[in-house]
């Protein structure tokens, strides 16, 4: 018999705690709900336990201090997906910095909830042990004349200007920043950004790459950061980054 | 009469005050030389009388053919002698005229007759009219005495009256003043009320007011956070609720039941996500404004808007960045484009810089447009327009209203218009560039 995924819910209300164990003991995970930190340290010390679900707003020690913790301690690589009433951006960024691999904003929508719980257990499944554990993510990538905010999805030119991307400029640029110095064809850059459920053309990747070289003022003749590779696609050639590190 | 009533209050007490201070500085530089009149006037009679005794006496005793030749040195300046003219005006009876006709009698003893009569040329003021001993007539004419006014004393009440306007200036600029900064601070407090409280100094009546011009601010600012502070706790407090509504649907045997029930929940979490965001908007709780590129902003927008298969079109540059909020701009756009889209397919935004450094983006469509009646109310919040038209279309009634209250926040106003041919504009404002305010 397959084994079970183990999550560990934390959350002060009872009923939510109730109705989320069942619906993830319905969906074929195995749940275990607890109010508070301490109930949750007991938890983990108890089992194993494959992913925390913790609710930001708790009594006593509050959800990101806990996360802090949890990252700090012994339970360093398990998976955290945060749940936050409040929709505002800082405490959502605040929650990332500290380690969480994704969050989910109430109310939310089971289904999305038990889809992001899937996804983030995927997601590290595939790295080694060693890696597991998500450093603390670097909030500016620094490339060229330009840092790409990642939390907030803007540029920021040489100036400190402020300039907006859209989501799919974003994801095409993230792809490129990841996947620096080296060809992507159309078709992997249409993998990478747009995912397998994507029917779009070779030609509507053309099309954002020309857009995001427009963003980044960069002259297609003379590209500073996106070249065209003939008859293969593209590569980023300029230097990526983290912030602080010189370019 | 009333064209010359100044409109402001400056112009009114500055008219009283130095009207009143001239009049009254006029008056008494009358009374000043009227008393100098009548003294000089006093005086020139106890000499006169004496002084025409003593020509009267001398003519008496010159004979008669010698008469002629010595009036010429007996005249003074105000007055002089003729002889054999006979009384030709009317007789002068005021008091003027007896005190002159008393004096002279007097003077020249018993035995000569003084009769007045007006003087028929203006520039004299009376005749005395007598005969001599030997029944000559004489006529002696009396002008006024020359009152000599020198120029500076002109100069000395110009000077005066200038030191009146001055002051009359100063008192008045003093007493408005406060009323101007009060009429600002007014103007200056934002939809939070934020604005900076008044110094409460100066002159008592002032400190005072100001004193309850900022307990005035606070308290409606008290009154608008609470309200807020409510709609924020009831939508905020709606939300474990709706958690729990939603994973009880979706423990739910009946699929059918289940979907109607999401579909509630959507359209009720939707209103809890709108009253948390106006309730933000409204409350001042901005984020930190920085330099934002907005050519970038709107067509980011644009085309994550035509990545979903909606027709937008961006016109208009500006072509440097500006000191704003970009969420709060990305926020109004987004809401100003949603109502477009509820009711057009094709949806424009365009751009401009006035040449009062004011930068206005308009969000348009071909849609029905609204009622004009209707223009100013649909932006508060909770206003819909006919329920028929908008109830599936889904809206909460707040979109507007935040994008109103964030146009506020930046400084700017949103207004919005029925466009030439049809359908409706929705524009808002910012300031291009940062005000040293």
């Amino acid at each position: 018999m397959q084994r079970r995924d183990h999550i560990l819910i934390v959350d002060d209300d009872r009923e939510i705690r109730g109705l989320l164990t069942q619906y993830l003991e319905k969906n074929g995970c195995r749940a275990t709900a607890v109010a508070d930190g301490r109930q949750m340290r007991a938890a983990l010390a108890d089992g194993t336990v494959d992913m925390i679900v913790l609710d930001l707003m708790l009594q006593g020690e509050d959800g990101l201090a806990l996360c802090r913790d949890l990252r700090a301690g012994a339970s360093g690589s398990t998976p955290i997906l945060i749940l936050t009433a409040r929709d505002e951006d800082t405490d959502r960024i605040v929650g990332l910095e500290l380690g969480a691999d994704d969050y989910v904003t109430k109310p939310f929508v089971a289904r999305e909830l038990l889809a992001r719980i899937k996804a983030v257990l995927r997601r590290t499944r595939m790295l080694p042990p060693n890696l597991r554990a998500p450093t603390e993510t670097s909030r500016l990538v620094v490339f060229g004349d330009w840092s790409l905010d990642t939390t907030q999805r803007h540029l920021i030119d040489a100036t400190g200007t402020m300039v907006a991307l859209s989501g799919a400029e974003y994801r095409l640029l993230r792809v490129f920043l990841d996947h620096a110095q080296r060809v992507l064809s159309r078709d992997q850059l249409l993998d990478l950004t747009q995912g397998r459920e994507a029917e779009a053309f070779d030609r509507s990747i053309d099309l954002l790459v020309s857009r995001l070289r427009q963003r980044l003022r960069d002259d297609a003749r003379e590209p500073q950061y996106i070249k065209t590779v003939r008859n293969e696609g593209y590569v980023f050639c300029a230097a990526v980054a983290p912030r602080g590190a010189p370019p | 009469m009333t064209r010359l009533w100044p409109r402001s209050l400056f112009g009114r007490l500055a008219l009283i005050l130095f009207v009143g201070l001239a009049v009254a500085h006029g008056l008494t530089f009358w009374l000043v030389m009227q008393e100098r009149g009548q003294t000089s006037w006093l005086m020139m009679m106890s000499y006169l009388a004496k002084d025409i005794a003593t020509s009267v006496a001398i003519l008496d005793r010159l004979p008669a053919d010698e008469r002629a030749a010595w009036l010429d040195r007996l005249e003074r300046r105000n007055y002089s002698y003729a002889i054999g003219a006979k009384p030709d005006g009317a007789p002068a009876d005021d008091a003027t005229a007896q005190q002159v006709v008393q004096a002279v009698a007097t003077a020249l003893g018993p035995g000569y007759t003084v009769s007045a009569t007006q003087a028929t040329d203006g520039a004299s003021l009376l005749r005395l009219h007598l005969a001599l001993t030997d029944h000559t007539p004489l006529t002696i004419t009396l002008s006024a005495p020359a009152m000599a006014i020198s120029a500076w004393v002109f100069a000395v009440l110009a000077l005066q009256l200038a030191l009146l306007a001055a002051a009359t200036w100063f008192a008045v600029r003093l007493a408005t003043r406060p009323l101007a900064q009060l009429a600002r601070a007014s103007d200056r407090l934002g939809p939070a009320l934020q604005g900076p409280l008044l110094p409460e100094d100066g002159p008592r009546e002032v400190a005072r007011a100001a004193t309850a011009f900022n307990a005035m601010q606070r308290r409606i600012a008290g009154h608008l956070g609470e309200r807020m502070r409510i709609l924020a706790a009831v939508s905020h407090d709606l939300q474990t609720p709706i958690t729990r509504m939603r994973l009880r649907a979706e423990l739910l045997d009946s699929t059918e039941l289940r979907d109607k029930l999401n579909a509630d929940l959507d359209v009720m979490q939707t209103l809890v996500r709108e009253g948390i965001a106006y309730a933000r908007s409204a409350h001042g709780e901005a984020e930190r404004p920085c330099r934002v590129d907005l050519d970038a902003l709107l067509d980011s927008l644009a085309c994550d808007y035509r990545d979903a298969g909606q027709t937008i079109r961006v016109r208009g540059r500006i072509d440097h960045p500006v000191l704003t909020r970009p969420q709060a701009v990305r926020r109004i756009v987004v809401n100003l484009l949603d109502n477009a889209l509820k009711f057009a397919r094709d949806v424009e935004i365009h751009i401009e810089q006035t040449p009062r450094d004011i930068i206005a983006v308009t969000v348009c469509d071909r849609g029905p447009g609204i009622d004009p009646a209707e223009l100013a109310a649909v932006l508060q919040p909770f206003y819909r327009l006919d329920r028929s038209r908008n109830r599936d279309t889904g809206g909460t009634g707040l979109g507007l209203a935040i994008a109103s209250e964030l146009a506020l926040l930046l400084g700017g106003r949103l207004t919005l218009a029925n466009r030439d041919g049809g359908g409706l504009a929705a524009r808002f404002t910012l300031p291009a560039f940062e005000r040293n305010a």
